[in-house]
């Protein structure tokens, strides 16, 4: 059972935090691995064990966001204002400025960047994860990513 | 091809997606559109820095919170009745038992189905012999010992008859039912607001003018169950509302 979590921890923890933010993570994450080690013996092997844990991670974040009410949709109206880094040449603080975004982007867009482009899994994983097709993972990315490119004002790497 | 189309496209073309002549189009444009290019510039530096974004390791409190919440649901298991915990140890199994039940209905509908067939058929079959050897010019036959008595098979045409009149019976049963409660019901509404009364009129007479016009059989069940339902909503639910 340890061994399990020390495999898991990370990942479990990284998608939860960056889907709930970091007041939450925990909690969520704690929720995720109790319902792992409780729900074991009941894993029918239907998928691979790891999409089924990241489905409880992603499932437990969406619920946690739900019930915390904080599930609003973002509109072109009222992009939160992310300030943009005026210098085009290197931008050292754009992983901080990218977690930061991420927390302004609605709950489904999180996931699947996270799933995709933080976590590195196949469309084909993302949606055995979402429950969805694959067709619609792509363009939930293609969405997710132009939404983040708005936040993010004009970048200043690979220039 | 316009910008917005292969805008559209700029997220499969950066994953690679769009092997070969596929992704010609969206490299041919972007060495031309200078706006494009940012875009997936921008795009791309978003991807990487995404995919660069470091692994978060978990507060130590994690696994001794976990270990705790376990402990604590395992308390709780200890303390519930047996009878619960071997139902919600068998309630994931539910499903699985609800289809090999199903498919045992399902089987037994099907086999009663085919023997009533069979009765049905052979019924006729026996009916049609049984004139033909009594005109045929035969000797007496040897006396012969007695053959087992014949299993008695119900005339085809009495079940049919019968099947035929059930719609007709059920609807019959529907109306006194509906009447009967049609009678609780506008002793129950003599007491409501005009308005009140008057929706309820307009109601009953749209579902019973339904239930008239319907066709016998299921048509006319539906429609009689409908105002059932909505008599004993009026009905039976005030009663128990004013109680």
């Amino acid at each position: 059972m340890e061994m399990l979590y020390h495999q898991f921890k990370r990942r479990v923890f990284g998608m939860a935090h960056r889907i709930v933010g970091p007041n939450d993570a925990e909690e969520v994450a704690q929720e995720v691995f109790v319902r792992v080690f409780r729900g074991l013996a009941a894993f029918r092997g239907d998928s691979a064990l790891s999409t089924w844990i990241y489905r409880l991670t992603v499932n437990a974040s969406l619920s946690h966001l739900a019930r915390r009410g904080r599930r609003q949709e973002i509109s072109d109206d009222n992009l939160p204002e992310v300030p943009a880094t005026p210098e085009p040449e290197r931008d050292p603080g754009l992983a901080a400025r990218i977690e930061a975004c991420l927390q302004q982007l609605p709950a489904g867009y999180r996931a699947i960047l996270v799933l995709h482009d933080v976590e590195g899994l196949s469309h084909e994983e993302c949606a055995a994860i979402l429950e969805c097709r694959v067709g619609t993972c792509k363009s939930q990315l293609h969405k997710a990513r132009a939404r983040m490119r708005d936040l993010l004002g004009p970048m200043g790497v690979a220039k | 091809m316009t910008c917005e189309k292969i805008r559209e496209q700029l997220t499969a073309y950066l994953d690679g997606e769009l092997e070969g002549d596929r992704g010609t189009p969206v490299r041919g444009h972007l060495r031309t559109c200078a706006a494009c290019r940012q875009v997936a510039t921008d795009e791309a530096a978003l991807r990487d820095g995404l995919r660069a974004l470091p692994p978060l390791d978990p507060p130590p409190s994690l696994w001794a919170g976990v270990q705790a919440q376990l402990a604590a649901a395992e308390v709780r298991e200890s303390q519930r009745p047996a009878w619960r915990r071997a139902l919600s140890r068998w309630a994931p199994l539910a499903p699985r038992f609800g289809m090999v039940l199903g498919a045992c209905a399902a089987a037994t509908v099907l086999l009663a189905w085919r023997a009533h067939r069979h009765e049905e058929t052979a019924a006729p079959s026996l009916a049609q012999q049984t004139p033909a050897t009594q005109h045929t010019p035969v000797a007496p036959p040897p006396p012969a010992p007695a053959p087992p008595p014949a299993p008695v098979v119900a005339p085809a045409g009495d079940v049919s008859a019968d099947l035929a009149a059930e719609p007709a019976r059920i609807s019959g049963d529907s109306a006194q039912a509906a009447t009967a409660l049609l009678a609780t019901a506008r002793a129950e509404i003599a007491a409501w607001p005009a308005d009140r009364k008057q929706a309820f009129e307009a109601r009953l007479s749209e579902l019973t003018a339904a239930a008239d016009a319907a066709a016998e059989g299921r048509p006319k069940q539906r429609a009689y169950r409908d105002l059932i339902r909505y008599l004993q909503n009026a009905a039976i639910r005030e009663e128990v509302a004013l109680r």
